[in-house]
């Protein structure tokens, strides 16, 4: 069997142990010391090994005392030209063939044996560190859950900013209460007219409610209020009504005001059906009283 | 039922009692500046109104809808001291109040009192100038005072400031901020004229022709065919301000107005509703405009014509109400609702309590 020929690569001390290898068992004890440093400091060297070509190991756990890295593969006759690179953890002496294999995953008891070395540089007997006796408190569900049930926390607070001011919004508007009717509505101002003891802000009110029930009976509701009122003046039906409204409630008091018949004018308003040109989002439905 | 236009140029009420002489003053207005000014029957009214008042004008439009040919025109009408000044972003407040000038002769300093002294001031493109420009002029508006040196004079009366803007182009320019635009009692925005006025806009321009003018000739404009005879004086105009001040303002328009300004506040749309100036406002153009239409008395629809000139410079969208699309024209509808009613999108009323 033919054994491998390597040297060092680092420090610029080539540390070629056997010629093209050849090298067996029984000529251990004329070999130079084996290559190797001491431990967290990485080596390189070359060997020439036969058979297909070789890959290190992935290391997949914690124990492995030896890292080992493939740098580079040259042809060297029928053979392959390996640079290694490895790196001890644990003193002791190694075989990197352990830490070999093939790429075609057949069998690598062909190979000779790599022996390295790895010292420790501190002296003997010394005191190790305890392990530590107290392991971190282990969370609930692991890292996954928690960052899990923060992603959830977030999105509830972005949808809470996105849709809860306008849900508010929309419950805080008086539409709890079913708004008023419009009968409703002017029932009560129709009734404190007739009896003469409406006060302004009634008075008011009710020319509101007229305006409006003109414009919606009328079809104006989509034009500009004040053509719609300036129409509504020259209206066949709802004219005369606006004319004696502006002379009750608006023109300076004088003779043209006692010639209003209050209780005449608004009695069509007075017995409303209740579904007159409803239902009307009242603004005041929350309550208010006319 | 017949149509009416609330706009167009009214016809006396028979029922109410207007000072002939007023009457007859402002048919006359309407008429000469209608000879010049096509339609705008509208801004007509509104620079009357301010006229009467002493509120000042803020006109938004895009150029070359007669702001400029409209205002001097009235002034030559009322025969009232015009000044313009093209508001520039160098402009300094100097150049509009005036200053002191050193007399080298004499070695005193001498008071050169600025444009501001006039009684009709056409404040062109007034977002142009640097804001101590704005306020220079804001300030004279608010208290017809200036303070040139150590001196402080009185503006003449009357004195009314018609300021534009133009709502395109803003790079460039410093948008008044809405204290100073509350100082202006209305802020009318121009529209683009009708086909038919339009039509005849073109057809009196093209009858204009050429002016000739020392060797050679010029295109005339209508600044050139301007009627220098005044049909009214300031004494009129003072009789109409007095005319004004008798229109009866019944309780139960107040409370109209109390109501519209207190929507402006609650609505929820709204940041900022309107100040009590804006009521004042109301109430003061609304006689205006009664006794234009010849009525001695307001009635709702002078409130609804005027609301949007008063009310919607004065008021301030919230966040919400602009990300969702609405504008301030559609809130002030909602708000003008008689019923308060839901808008088209269903949105919830003002609440009004």
């Amino acid at each position: 069997m033919s054994g491998p020929s390597f040297h060092r690569r680092s420090g610029g001390i080539v540390a070629a142990l056997a010629a093209l290898c050849l090298a067996s068992p029984g000529e251990a004890e004329d070999d130079p010391p084996l290559p190797g440093r001491s431990v967290g400091m990485p080596e390189r060297i070359e060997v020439i090994l036969p058979g297909p070509e070789l890959e290190a190991v992935p290391r997949d756990d914690r124990e492995t005392p030896i890292v080992l890295r493939v740098v580079r593969v040259d042809p060297h006759g029928s053979r392959r030209r390996y640079e290694l690179e490895f790196l001890g953890l644990e003193p002791g002496e190694y075989d990197l063939t352990d830490y070999l294999r093939r790429k075609d995953r057949s069998s690598t008891a062909d190979l000779a044996p790599i022996p390295v070395s790895i010292r420790s540089v501190l002296p003997p007997g010394q005191v190790e560190p305890n392990a530590p006796s107290r392991r971190p408190t282990p969370r609930p569900w692991g890292y996954r859950a928690l960052v899990l049930a923060v992603a959830i926390l977030w999105l509830a607070g972005l949808a809470y900013l996105l849709f809860g001011g306008r849900r508010r919004r929309v419950s805080a508007s008086p539409v709890a209460v079913r708004p008023r009717t419009l009968a409703e509505r002017l029932r009560p101002l129709v009734e404190g007219a007739s009896r003469g003891d409406l006060d302004p802000a009634g008075r008011a009110e009710l020319e509101r409610l007229l305006i409006g029930y003109w414009r919606r009976r009328a079809g104006l509701e989509g034009i500009d209020p004040a053509r719609a009122v300036a129409i509504l003046r020259e209206h066949d039906e709802a004219g005369p009504v606006f004319r004696s409204l502006e002379d009750w409630l608006h023109r300076p008091p004088g003779p043209s005001q006692e010639n209003i018949d209050i209780i005449e004018l608004l009695k069509p308003y007075r017995d409303l059906p209740a579904d007159t040109l409803e239902p009307v989002g009242s603004p005041d439905a929350a309550g208010k009283g006319a | 039922m017949t149509s009416a236009d609330p706009n167009a140029a009214p016809a006396p009420d028979p029922r109410s009692s207007v000072p002939p002489g007023t009457a007859e003053f402002i048919r006359r207005i309407r008429e000469r500046v209608g000879t010049v000014v096509v339609g705008q029957d509208v801004v007509v009214e509104r620079t009357l109104v301010a006229l009467f008042t002493g509120g000042h004008l803020l006109l938004q439009g895009v150029p070359g809808l007669a702001k400029t040919l409209l205002v001097s025109v009235l002034a030559k009408t009322i025969d009232l001291d015009f000044r313009r000044i093209q508001f520039t972003v160098d402009l300094l407040p100097s150049d509009i109040v005036g200053s002191e000038i050193l007399d080298q002769r004499t070695n005193e300093f001498r008071t050169h009192r600025g444009p501001i002294f006039t009684n009709l001031l056409l404040a062109d493109e007034i977002n142009r100038a640097a804001p101590k420009v704005q306020s220079a002029l804001l300030e004279a508006m608010q208290e017809r005072k200036v303070t040139i040196g150590n001196d402080t004079y009185t503006l003449p009366a009357p004195f009314l400031v018609i300021a534009t803007q133009n709502p395109v182009e803003q790079s460039g320019t410093f948008e008044l901020p809405e204290a100073q635009l509350d100082r202006f009692m209305l802020c009318h925005r121009l529209q683009y004229p009708s086909k038919a006025e339009e039509k005849e806009v073109l057809r009196r321009n093209a009858a204009l022709g050429i002016r000739r003018e020392d060797k050679g000739a010029i295109a005339r404009t209508e600044f050139d065919v301007l009627e220098k005879e005044p049909v009214g004086s300031v004494e009129d105009l003072v009789q109409a301000m007095e005319a004004v001040q008798l229109v009866h303002v019944s309780e139960t328009f107040t409370d109209h107005v109390v109501e519209v300004v207190d929507r402006t506040r609650n609505h929820p749309d709204l940041e900022l509703g309107c100040s009590p100036r804006a009521g004042i406002a109301l109430i003061k153009g609304a006689r205006a405009r009664a006794l234009i239409h010849g009525r001695n008395f307001v009635i709702p629809e002078d409130l609804f014509a005027l609301a949007e000139d008063v009310i919607l410079h004065r008021m301030r969208l919230n966040y919400e109400a602009l990300a969702d699309g609405r504008t301030g024209p559609e809130v002030l509808r909602e708000i003008l609702e008689p019923f308060g009613a839901a808008s088209r999108n269903g949105r919830a009323p003002a609440r009004v309590s």
